[in-house]
């Protein structure tokens, strides 16, 4: 049979239509702290294309004061390859810290410095003698996507800048770790909603990027947090774990973003609970948000039960771990959608699948879904097509990507998560009290009308 | 010619700096570019001899600035991807980690939307990788390879496919050549190894070359049984198909290379009456292999933007295909149709200075279209020179085109998009708007106030028609100002105020002792002083 002389054949590793990037793409990260400079010790190329997956074409979110085209980068050349990339490497460093405004510079060095071997860290401990905040950190594309990527930078800045403490922590002070910045298209307006109901509640908040944050001094009051909070299915376990035993400060992982007023409601509880905090602020803060909340919900249903003209009902989700679980969960535990395919795209590690499926088996009160793990293109549109969306307009909530079979199934396409190249995303939301609201009217602003 | 410039019996072509001498990094009048390039003595065959820059003899002494600090830019693997990736029935395999392919999506729109430019039904592209791990680098990939062509071929069918080399791929020294061999026999279509690793040119405009070289020496048609009088190549990218309103009256189709193009397209390029292009940067490897290797004639003229240039540009052509007796008549009916608005809009954009920010010879023709609106230009950044193209054409020498024709460009700046050049650049000249292609730049232009065109769609000034378009797109642009001005009175650059304050945008070239002083600010959390 043709599938057994296939599998005598090297396993296929085989991607199209990619919906991540690489390590490198961690670039962006630093770019989204106040203040951070990425360098890019890297082949020219090789962020330029980052920013592509990352930003550009997901939402058009732009880059800020020190990426897009201003990010640093050695662009290494031949001479570099065969002669080695440090002596370049050393005077970027060296301009970049002259020329590019910033509170802490990042090195990422790409495939190219990983393959032939550059000793980044001594050309960067240099500069970290002469009193300059710099780091470094390993991302060889090699080594894995841009969500590994991220942790591995998060952790380079922990360990090198933020540095050792010993002092008092503040009880209500927390360290959120959340979505990945760019790559989550919604992360600041997700941030933002995620810090303003924590904020209710009556914590302060340290969201480490975006416009909220108070950049690398926030950073460095990461050891005085009461505790970790981690908010997504499982990137950023790596970065509390160490955390916890660097220091011995305690996480809460909450693995589905809240979407929604009940969830909303039970995560802030749940984040109060685990605090030891006296909850009456959060209750009176969760009482006029379920208000405004229910307010709206109640008109909105008057077009959700008088619609004439009809409305989805089954839905796939194609997506990242963290946008995958939340909106999935959210259609079918408090809109009443059913899920009918499950895919999630971002390559969790193995150990992490059996928990995250779990998830789907629990979605609701007698809703389950299987979910499944795909990060070929092609074997995502594939299923796409063959998926029983039963008689009403079937509903994808997927990326840029899914425009074809979208088109050919004759779906309603609402991207959820990157890349996105046909949506332009400023502050948006999905999330939460406020953005819950904000995923309804796109939905149903994309199902009505003639 | 005797000598043949472009060699199609190898699998790899030499990069740019190494055929034609190209640089990214000057700084001038545009006259002294012209004089130091010495255009008509490099073509001639010596310099592929000792073609490089640096070598020996007169035209090789073209000099180049060098600066410690650089940004982020494109590269080589990524123009062969929005190249022979964005074919309609052919395959691009990138041997890559993951990231390599993080572009596609970008490429994507332009693909969709080019489709439907060339009347054809949008479709998103489909570039594959092979998305190599830590155990690939280790061990080998080219089982890898092998599986994802098959996963092509099996998935598609296409006519050909692309395999194409990565910075990582190369270091390891994956053999694409021999597995596109095997896979080529294997298969019977075109396995065309394509080496575009990002680190293997200063300029990614070689990715331009290496995707025309594979087509030329593995696609287009050898010793074509037909010639098809009434076709002409015109190499392009995902321009609106502008160039065959503008040349029917010559009874011309036109077999647009390579983007959206068919398998079928790319081989019928040697059955054409001639090869042309919109640009000389991009178009002349291809025009210059088909010239030499398939006997098809390129068009001798510059580039049609700007009256003067189009109207050289169709009088070659009408020379070529044997139009001479109407092509006068044609210029003369075409000068009169557009005279009335062209006159109307030199008065509406009487004053306005431009500033160009694109890839080279692109650079050259539109700051001819720009002066034909009457617009003054002060300075211009080309993100690369090459001091002579491919076919070595004297009619194609398009910076001494602009310069003789329309006067030199005071500020004239070779610059492989540095942003942080920007603001020094700007601050020499008068401009009102920036017109630009390649990411990263207007975004710094925009907060000092300026806006921007960007020319995503590259055939909109050609022609006579085109000039029309692009002083109305101006006015237009022009009006995004409030936008800018906005911007600009509350956002800050990204730059120390050390950087700010210097006058020349080069000055760490030429004086890079400077980058050891002290800037007496405080940047990186530390007092530099």
């Amino acid at each position: 049979m043709a599938e057994q002389t296939k599998t005598k054949k090297k396993r296929s590793s085989t991607i199209v239509h990619s919906r991540y990037g690489c390590a490198v793409g961690a670039s962006y990260t630093v770019a989204a702290i106040k203040g951070g400079v990425p360098i890019a010790h890297c082949s020219p190329g090789c962020v330029e294309k980052q920013y592509h997956l990352l930003t550009f074409n997901n939402g058009f979110q732009g880059s800020g004061i020190a990426a897009g085209g201003d990010m640093p980068s050695v662009n290494f050349g031949e001479n570099e390859v065969v002669f080695g990339g440090v002596k370049k490497l050393d005077a970027e460093i060296q301009s970049a810290l002259k020329i590019v405004k910033g509170d802490l510079f990042v090195v990422l060095s790409g495939c190219s410095a990983g393959l032939i071997g550059d000793d980044v860290s001594s050309v960067v401990k240099k500069y970290k003698e002469l009193g300059y905040n710099i780091v470094y950190a390993e991302v060889p594309g090699f080594k894995g996507n841009n969500l590994y990527g991220h942790e591995v930078v998060v952790k380079a800045i922990i360990d090198q800048f933020v540095g050792d403490y010993k002092g008092k922590k503040r009880k209500r002070l927390i360290n959120l770790w959340s979505e990945v910045p760019y790559f989550n298209t919604n992360w600041r307006g997700d941030l933002t909603e995620l810090k303003r109901i924590l904020e209710g509640a009556g914590f302060e908040v340290n969201v480490f990027f975006g416009p909220h944050s108070r950049g690398v001094e926030e950073w460095k009051s990461i050891p005085k947090a009461s505790f970790n909070l981690l908010v997504s299915p499982w990137v950023g376990l790596d970065t509390v774990k160490h955390l916890e035993k660097k220091y011995n400060q305690p996480y809460l992982h909450i693995p589905v973003l809240p979407v929604g007023e009940e969830a909303t409601s039970e995560f802030l509880r749940k984040v109060v609970a685990f605090s030891g905090l006296d909850s009456s602020k959060a209750e009176a803060f969760i009482e006029k948000e379920a208000k405004e909340y229910y307010y709206y919900l109640e008109h909105f249903a008057d077009f959700f039960s008088e619609y004439w003209f009809g409305l989805p009902s089954r839905f796939a989700t194609i997506g990242d771990s963290a946008y995958n679980i939340a909106f999935t969960k959210f259609l079918a535990d408090q809109i009443g959608l059913i899920p009918v395919r499950q895919i999630i795209s971002d390559n969790p590690p193995a150990k992490y699948r059996k928990e995250l499926s779990e998830l789907y088996h629990n979605l609701s009160e007698g809703v389950s879904a299987e979910v499944e793990y795909i990060e070929d293109g092609y074997i995502i549109e594939q299923e796409l097509e063959k998926v029983d969306f039963g008689n009403s307009k079937p509903l994808i909530l997927g990326s840029s990507w899914e425009l074809d079979v979208a088109k050919k199934r004759k779906a309603l396409l609402v991207e959820i998560g990157a890349p996105i190249g046909d949506e332009v995303v400023i502050n948006r939301s999905y999330i939460g009290y406020r953005g819950a609201l904000t995923l309804l009217e796109k939905i149903y602003t994309k199902t009505v009308g003639g | 010619m005797a000598k043949k410039t472009i060699n199609l019996d190898m699998t790899e072509c030499n990069n740019r700096e190494m055929r034609i001498g190209t640089i990214i990094s000057w700084d001038g009048k545009a006259s002294e570019l012209v004089e130091a390039s010495n255009y008509e003595q490099r073509s001639k065959h010596e310099k592929h001899h000792h073609g490089c820059p640096g070598g020996k003899g007169k035209a090789c002494q073209l000099c180049e600035l060098s600066t410690p600090f650089s940004q982020q830019t494109m590269c080589a693997n990524a123009i062969v991807a929005c190249q022979a990736g964005n074919l309609t029935d052919c395959i691009l395999i990138e041997h890559s980690p993951i990231g390599c392919s993080a572009n596609h999506i970008h490429f994507n729109i332009a693909f969709r939307i080019g489709l439907q430019r060339r009347g054809k039904s949008p479709e998103n592209l489909k570039i594959f990788s092979t998305n190599l791990n830590e155990n690939d680098m280790v061990f080998g990939a080219s089982d890898r390879l092998r599986r994802t062509i098959d996963d092509a071929y099996e998935r598609y069918h296409p006519k050909a496919i692309f395999i194409s080399m990565s910075c990582s791929t190369a270091i390891i020294g994956e053999d694409i050549d021999s597995v596109a061999d095997e896979k080529e026999a294997e298969l019977g279509i075109p396995v065309v190894p394509l080496h575009c690793e990002g680190f293997r040119s200063k300029h990614w405009s070689t990715g331009f070359d290496v995707s025309q070289h594979g087509v030329a020496r593995q696609i287009v048609k050898r010793n074509p049984e037909k010639i098809q009088k009434d076709l002409i190549n015109i190499v392009a990218l995902w321009g609106t198909d502008y160039f065959t309103e503008i040349l029917k009256p010559l009874g011309l189709r036109v077999n647009y290379l390579l983007d959206m193009a068919s398998y079928d397209e790319l081989q019928q390029a040697s059955e054409a009456v001639a090869t042309s292009t919109f640009c000389h940067t991009l178009g002349s490897y291809l025009s210059t292999a088909l010239e030499e290797h398939f006997g098809v004639p390129q068009i001798d003229a510059p580039m049609p933007y700007g009256i003067s240039a189009t109207d050289e540009w169709l009088r070659a052509i009408a020379k070529v295909v044997g139009k001479e007796d109407i092509i006068e008549d044609y210029i003369r009916s075409e000068h009169e149709r557009i005279q009335p608005e062209l006159d109307q809009l030199k008065e509406k954009l009487k004053g306005l200075h431009g500033f160009v920010l694109t890839g080279s010879a692109y650079a050259h023709a539109l700051i001819c279209a720009l002066k034909d609106l009457g617009i003054e230009v002060d300075g211009s950044v080309v993100f690369h020179h090459d001091p002579v193209y491919d076919s070595g054409h004297d009619r194609q020498n398009s910076l001494k085109y602009l310069v003789d024709n329309y006067g030199d460009i005071e500020h004239f700046t070779v610059s492989k998009t540095q942003p942080f050049q920007l603001p020094g650049i700007l601050k020499r000249v008068k401009t009102d708007f920036v017109i630009i292609r390649h990411y990263g730049l207007s975004p710094v232009a925009a907060k000092l106030g300026i806006p921007a065109l960007a020319m995503g769609d590259e055939h909109f000034p050609m022609g006579y028609n085109g000039i029309i378009r692009l002083g109305n797109l101006i006015l237009d642009i022009v009006a995004r100002k409030k936008f800018n001005k906005v911007l600009s009175r509350h956002t800050e650059l990204g730059y120390t105020d050390w950087w700010l304050s210097q006058e020349d945008p080069f000055v760490l070239a030429h004086k890079p002792e400077l980058i050891n002083e002290p800037i007496y600010e405080t940047n990186g959390g530390r007092y530099d002083g």
